[in-house]
């Protein structure tokens, strides 16, 4: 893919979609990350923290999108095409995607019983030449913010890169 | 919010307690069915091995959840305000993985801190940063 229709995926919204943060799927995945910790999983323990629900492990929001997305709750339209837009055109040549970075920068708690609203876009694609490989950076960009008050909550920064 | 840390009680240089877990293939399962991840790289053994993999191998999330479980223990559950890494090398079922959690920096009421995840050889799997607010003195 030439260069100019690479960064022509840069500002592309690619997810739009509403989510309600819940109890179980928070628990199971503080197991997951090996968190025994009560505030994951006892109200009491949040309330006396004082949180307004349970609150989630930091690297939830990452996943969060995949439980509590109800049909119901999404927006009109489609939710958006998913980073598949850019990564299915440069699959489409052959490669390997790796994770290579991830950072969230936090606004306020997340908690159980909130409803977010996401909104992601591409930020940046970049590429690079090493070992005789071509590896393309892309990174994309979510906003959570409580569908409620509109405040952000979260922000996550997905980097991904694409070797062939 | 707790913060486990206060200006007083905190220093550059100080390490949060070490977590340390040996990898097994539950582990990988059952983040796979927590995280909605099912890339069958980190379940499937035959497709790992046919993909000229050695094995199944975790999910950079999971190295990244570890550390987090490890930092909020540290820093107090709500006290982050960033958290980045970038991954460095795959993990592997048997390895033991170790947390390295460092103060490096502090500015007003935020600790800056430097977060790794290492097998028992001391290769780095994870290397990032975190910010964490710290309580009054």
């Amino acid at each position: 893919m030439d260069d100019a229709t690479l960064k022509g995926f840069i500002g592309t919204e690619i997810t739009r979609q509403t989510v309600v943060v819940e109890r179980s799927a928070v628990a199971f995945f503080a197991d997951a990350v090996l968190d025994t910790d009560p505030i994951y999983r006892d109200a009491t323990v949040a309330a006396a923290a004082g949180f307004d629900g349970l609150p989630v492990p930091p690297t939830f929001p990452f996943v969060m999108g995949n439980w509590g997305a109800f049909a119901e709750l999404q927006p009109e339209g489609a939710p958006g095409p998913g980073l598949g837009i850019v990564l299915g055109a440069l699959m489409a040549g052959g490669g390997l995607i790796l994770h290579g970075e991830q950072a969230f920068t936090y606004h306020a708690p997340v908690v159980t019983g909130q409803v977010l609203n996401a909104v992601g876009v591409i930020k940046d694609i970049y590429v690079k030449e090493s070992k005789g490989s071509t590896m393309t950076f892309v990174v994309a960009e979510t906003t959570w913010s409580d569908a409620t008050t509109g405040e952000a909550v979260c922000t996550t920064t997905f980097n991904i890169i694409h070797r062939i | 919010m707790p913060l486990n840390l206060t200006t007083a009680t905190v220093a550059v240089g100080d390490q949060a307690p070490v977590l340390t877990h040996t990898l097994s293939r539950t582990d990988l399962v059952r983040y796979a069915g927590a995280s909605g991840d099912y890339n069958p790289m980190h379940h499937d053994e035959p497709k790992a091995v046919a993909a000229r993999q050695p094995s199944v191998f975790g999910h950079g999330m999971l190295s990244m959840g570890i550390v987090g479980t490890a930092l909020t223990h540290y820093v107090g559950v709500g006290a982050l305000q960033t958290f980045s890494v970038r991954f460095a090398r795959q993990t592997w079922p048997g390895e033991e993985l170790s947390t390295e959690i460092t103060v490096t920096a502090i500015d007003g009421n935020v600790a800056t801190l430097e977060v790794k995840l290492r097998n028992g050889d001391g290769e780095e799997k994870v290397v990032g940063q975190a910010t964490a607010l710290l309580g009054a003195a």
